[in-house]
């Protein structure tokens, strides 16, 4: 029993088809999610409102400063407590959105302070409200700078989901525990399973670099959790 | 027996709480000390001037950056074993964190070796000083500035990477925590108190990262 031999398996390769599927669509989804609430928490962070502004950056500071392994665990933990029943796999989504908006919101912001203050300036004295020159001068500017250190901290959210192998969901990297747990082969299944993430994970950081903004002046921010470098241009 | 109130899963507990948060702060910095080191090289072989070795070391970050830590530390722990390299859980943490770490500090150390000037290299060579001196004495020192607050982000990554330990039974904060809501079921007890204690170890750091960051923008 084995080596090689039962990776060669098509049964065992639309197992794993089925937890690279999942892998995706847990990504995809929480990815989508914290956009959305990555940006939102920016703008009540960068709010002139305090009511708005002061629990927006309490929120991003904790939630960044904390393992998103802790976030994964309690949250399938915490939740039946409140009451509310949580499968593996929506537990999984929400807590990997809570903590990726957070480190998304400090990406967004740091793209929206990286435009000079001409900026906002000009747009507020063409007569643009706050919000019409966050829509059409701001924030469109801002998301192009920004779009390299998105996907690299979507990259980590695609290794992030590995994690949820330890409540139960059945990706990736919980059907690699299973082929070798079944087969006594570790070394030959992760490096399977290692070379599965890594296609996934590399082509979205050959997309990240092909969408690097090409103007010399910019300035990309890269501010992701692990990829910090500020790359300065120009 | 002790009358019930919030709090008593933490305060009774409160010795096993303090192993587990030794055992993070104790496998952080040792991680950390040794992918400092491995980085530093690494980001050496990216910016020599030998083709292979700049081709090895680029595999090294792209295949240690592109794969999950979970997969590169059962491989050590579980793997290795079957192939007769025998790691305890603290030996397999602590080589996951330094070697996945690595990866991303060869990095920001590259980016701060580029971020000095040619001139200045070219200088040093022309002073008649080696490849190594100039790197020791010219382009390291200047480029510690630039990868200073990249590196304490790393630093903060790795403390909150090195909570994965727990899912190969190291006895790490999160292990123990869970251990104890698991026992006493008062997961919001347990739960806060774990947060405050990985607070007290990150939150301090990237103070610190701000502030040399604000202080290297005005110099600029």
């Amino acid at each position: 029993m084995g080596g090689w031999g039962p990776l060669a398996e098509p049964a065992l390769w639309g197992f794993l088809a089925g937890g690279l599927w999942l892998t995706v669509q847990v990504a995809a989804v929480a990815g989508a999610l914290s956009l959305v609430g990555g940006v939102l928490l920016a703008l009540a962070r960068l709010s002139p409102r305090r009511v708005l502004s002061l629990p927006a950056g309490v929120y991003v500071e904790i939630m960044r400063a904390l393992p998103v392994f802790l976030i994964i665990l309690y949250t399938f933990l915490a939740a039946p407590r409140l009451g509310i029943s949580l499968d593996p796999v929506p537990a999984a989504i929400v807590a990997l959105t809570l903590y990726t908006s957070a480190v998304l919101a400090e990406i967004v912001r740091a793209g929206i302070h990286s435009l000079p203050r001409g900026q906002a300036d000009a747009a507020r004295a063409l007569g643009l409200s706050y919000r019409q020159s966050l829509r059409f001068v701001i924030l469109p500017q801002a998301l192009r700078l920004m779009t390299p250190a998105m996907i690299s901290q979507l990259i980590t959210l695609t290794k992030d989901t590995s994690l949820a192998s330890v409540i139960g969901v059945n990706e990736l990297a919980r059907r690699a525990g299973i082929i070798y747990n079944t087969y006594f082969n570790p070394v030959e299944t992760l490096l399977v399973v290692g070379a599965i993430y890594f296609a996934l994970c590399s082509s979205l950081s050959g997309l990240s670099r092909r969408l690097e903004p090409r103007d010399a002046a910019a300035t990309a921010v890269s501010i992701g959790e692990e990829d910090q470098v500020r790359v300065a241009r120009g | 027996m002790a009358t019930d109130y919030f709090g008593r899963a933490v305060v009774e507990n409160w010795p096993l709480l303090l192993e587990g948060y030794a055992m993070t702060a104790v496998v952080s910095l040792l991680a950390m000390l040794l992918s400092l080191v491995l980085g530093t090289a690494i980001a050496g072989l990216r910016t020599s001037s030998v083709r292979p070795l700049r081709w090895l070391a680029a595999g090294y970050v792209e295949c240690f950056r592109n794969t999950p830590l979970l997969i590169q530390l059962y491989f050590y722990f579980f793997g290795l074993t079957r192939l007769g390299l025998r790691l305890t859980a603290f030996q397999a943490g602590v080589a996951a964190l330094a070697i996945y770490t690595a990866a991303y500090v060869a990095e920001v150390v590259r980016s701060g070796i580029l971020s000095v000037d040619r001139g200045q290299r070219d200088a040093a060579r022309a002073l008649g000083l080696s490849y190594l001196q100039t790197q020791r004495f010219v382009v390291l020192p200047q480029a510690l500035r630039t990868v200073l607050p990249p590196l304490g982000n790393l630093g903060i990554a790795l403390i909150k990477n090195s909570a994965l330990v727990s899912s190969i039974a190291l006895a790490d904060l999160l292990y123990v925590s869970d251990l104890i809501q698991s026992r006493t079921f008062r997961t919001f007890e347990v739960f806060t108190a774990v947060v405050v204690l990985y607070l007290s170890l990150t939150l301090p750091l990237a103070l610190l990262v701000s502030r040399l960051e604000r202080r290297l923008v005005v110099r600029r």
